[in-house]
């Protein structure tokens, strides 16, 4: 072993883990896990309210499948929805989709069914007495959910968020079976190429999620403290 | 049931459009956009690997692929696939050509059309020096190989009784034989003795003279494509005749190069292999 | 993929069918056993995390924090290839001549999964009344022997939800393992799927696996809830 105990074949392709082929080819590495993950993160927020909405539906037409949908989802590997999003996703867009955007979509799919739960959870934690009091001034059901128990309830969510955007940085690493070249991706081209030192370059690549994890998840306890304090007053 | 069949009508009837929309020559898709998509390997050394100072894929399959794209007038570009996602990614049209080591067999000319054989090899076994004479020395072993390969199932018919580990590409499986997971990597010569080269410790491995089957590569493109298919396989026998195709087997494969390899009797001709 | 031919025999008969089956029974083993390490491993985690001496529980603290915070895949390729550079030669032989890619998972689920149940358990813990301990070591019970008896019986008790849905994360996150060669479910479902082209049969077959794996892992949980942990009923 060379010298920092074989650590230097990082700073040799420190480039290469950051960002990829960039600017030569696609961008990757750490840019492109970062990327995914915002971008499912910001998608499935949005679809996670919706269907979390319709989780709580009063009318069982709706409820039921919903929640079937939701159920099934949530029983199956990540890695499943993945090849299911490959082999479905063309054949339903009847176009072209690349990569990195299957991944995006199977990775929303996916978290959307927890957020979807998160949110159901978060709209059931808000006293009966407030939906109660919106209806009896007259405003629809519909009208007290939007404006009264929902904004409340998101509130409540976005230590959830956090928590779920901890979850997907994670799973960005499954983008790696389909050849999208994301960090884990790429650490294991760079392990492949120098073939000597795989230990050094996973536990290097470890502590840049874990850096970037830790640092969501103690946001977002933060603010779980936060909102208990003002809870409690 | 009723429910379960509706959806399957369902997915059967988009497919059906998307197939519709899909439909056109991939020659006037290619010609419209304007860019060539071809997907290459990223990690075969010789055929399509990052090159660590440009961090460009280069490569055997890239001259191929950058000479049709000259050809054409369009622009190229890359796209890095693992073997098991080459014809999905062909058939969902990511990409137009698959030029990435991929083996012609009647099951995959089933789902794809394959252009003329432009490399020939045979497939092969790399195992630490002096380990492995004969093919009963690894019956009954651990071999490695890469998922949805042909030489995964030629090795598991050539060695019942082994176990095949198949990893997702074969610098992978190499890296588990370097530390002593399984006994050989198996997979096209071609691809072997390129791993071999880049290797840092090259003198501690060879490859056996076992061989187990033909390998005859071919470019792929999905089946609706009949004006593709005659541009590759037209442009192929160019490239033999104005001595192209040579120059790029010298360029990749000459006696002096990390992964040596006779290119001996093969030249691209109008039959298969 | 276009004009989609169905062909269900694919999955339900023959070679192909046949691993399937394997699948299932390797992801079936190498849950099981890593639900049973993972829960032990969790309880002990949970323990030193509330431990009174300083190093043990910081040690508890950045085991917990490292791996919850790290992805299982990079954990997988980390126990698989990079534990060969960190163990001796002889320890890499033995291990390779056994099935070394099953071992590699179950660690690699083990500790991860059980990062997120020590999480759990703690706060089974945290919230028995802590006059339980006081009263359990009062009458003579160690601080060890009181955990054992008293307080854990009754966490568990509690964590039971969230236990169950680790443990269902557990199983689809065994899927995983075919990144190392494992031949679990998902990896004999791409297999099918690469040799037979018929992906949709495969995976439909593979998904229906899954949800029943999860229904049946909640019935069992939910019976050991039952039977063994409240037998007489009590809430």
């Amino acid at each position: 072993m060379d010298g920092w105990f074989g650590f230097q074949v990082i700073w040799d392709n420190i480039e290469h883990f950051l960002v990829g082929r960039y600017p030569h080819g696609p961008i990757g590495g750490l840019a492109l896990t970062i990327w995914l993950a915002v971008v499912s993160c910001a998608l499935s927020i949005v679809i996670g309210i919706f269907t979390g909405l319709l989780c709580v539906s009063q009318n069982r037409f709706i409820r039921y499948p919903v929640l079937t949908v939701v159920n099934t989802i949530r029983g199956i590997p990540l890695l499943m929805v993945i090849f299911w999003m490959y082999f479905l996703l063309p054949a339903f867009m009847g176009m072209v989709v690349a990569e990195s955007w299957t991944v995006i979509a199977a990775l929303t799919v996916f978290t959307s069914a927890y957020m979807s739960q998160i949110v159901q959870a978060g709209i059931e934690g808000i006293p009966r007495g407030q939906t109660e009091a919106g209806l009896s001034t007259g405003l629809s059901r519909w009208r007290v959910m939007v404006y009264i128990v929902l904004p409340q309830a998101v509130r409540n969510m976005i230590p959830s968020f956090v928590n779920q955007l901890v979850s997907l940085i994670k799973d960005t690493s499954l983008a790696f079976i389909v050849g999208v070249a994301e960090l884990t991706h790429v650490a294991t081209q760079v392990s492949n190429r120098t073939m000597i030192y795989p230990a050094q370059i996973f536990l290097f690549i470890a502590v840049i999620y874990f850096i970037l994890c830790f640092m969501l998840t103690s946001y977002s306890r933060h603010l779980e403290q936060k909102l208990a304090y003002r809870k409690g007053i | 049931m009723k429910k379960i069949l509706a959806f399957a009508l369902t997915v059967a009837f988009v497919a059906g459009l998307a197939g519709i929309a899909l439909a056109e020559d991939t020659y006037d898709i290619v010609k419209k956009r304007g860019t060539l998509i071809v997907g290459t390997k990223d990690a075969s050394p010789g055929f399509g690997y990052i090159d660590p100072k440009t961090r460009q894929i280069v490569g055997y399959d890239c001259d191929f692929a950058a000479y049709l794209a000259k050809k054409m007038g369009v622009k190229l570009e890359l796209k890095g696939v693992t073997s098991a996602a080459r014809i999905p990614q062909l058939q969902a049209g990511n990409i137009d050509l698959v030029i990435a080591t991929l083996t012609w067999t009647a099951e995959r000319a089933k789902q794809v059309d394959f252009s003329y054989t432009y490399f020939l090899t045979g497939q092969k076994f790399l195992v630490k020096k002096g380990t492995v004479k004969s093919l009963a020395d690894l019956d009954g072993k651990k071999i490695g190989t890469a998922k949805g390969t042909t030489s995964e199932q030629n090795a598991s018919k050539a060695l019942p009784k082994a176990t095949i580990l198949s990893f997702d590409d074969y610098p992978q499986a190499f890296l588990a034989l370097q530390q002593g997971k399984v006994v050989a990597v198996t997979t096209d010569e071609s691809i072997l003795a390129g791993i071999l080269g880049k290797a840092p410790n090259k003198e501690q491995f060879e490859i056996a003279d076992i061989r187990i089957s033909d390998e005859p590569y071919g470019i792929a493109m999905r089946k609706d494509s009949p004006k593709m298919l005659k541009f590759v396989n037209d442009t192929l026998l160019e490239m033999e005749k104005n001595g192209e195709a040579k120059k790029i087997w010298d360029k990749w494969f000459n006696p002096k190069s990390d992964q040596p390899m006779e290119r001996g009797k093969f030249k691209i001709t109008a039959d298969r292999k | 993929m276009f004009n989609y031919q169905f062909d269900w025999s694919v999955v339900l008969t023959g070679q192909y069918a046949q691993w399937i089956v394997d699948g299932i029974k390797v992801t079936i083993q190498l849950s099981a056993v890593s639900i049973v390490l993972s829960f032990l491993m969790g309880l002990l985690i949970a323990v030193m995390r509330l431990s009174n001496v300083g190093p043990i529980r910081w040690f508890a603290q950045g085991y917990l924090e490292f791996i919850r915070n790290t992805p299982l895949l990079v954990q997988f390729f980390f126990w698989y290839f990079g534990s060969y550079q960190i163990l001796p030669q002889g320890v890499n032989d033995w291990l390779n001549a056994r099935d070394f890619e099953f071992s590699a998972a179950v660690i690699a689920l083990t500790i991860y999964t059980s990062a997120f149940i020590a999480e759990d358990i703690r706060s089974g813990i945290r919230s028995i009344p802590k006059e339980q301990m006081e009263a359990a070591r009062s009458s003579g019970f160690s601080y060890v022997r009181s955990m054992q008896y008293i307080i854990l019986p009754q966490a568990v008790r509690l964590t039971i939800p969230p236990l169950i849905s680790q443990f269902l994360n557990l199983t689809k996150n065994s899927s995983l393992a075919m990144t190392i060669g494992v031949a679990e479910l998902t990896y004999q479902a791409r297999q099918v799927e690469s040799y037979t082209f018929k992906g949709f049969e495969s995976f439909t077959a593979a998904t229906l696996v899954y949800l029943t794996l999860s229904v049946v892992i909640t019935a069992l949980v939910t019976l050991y809830d039952k039977r063994v942990l409240s037998p007489t009923g009590m809430k």
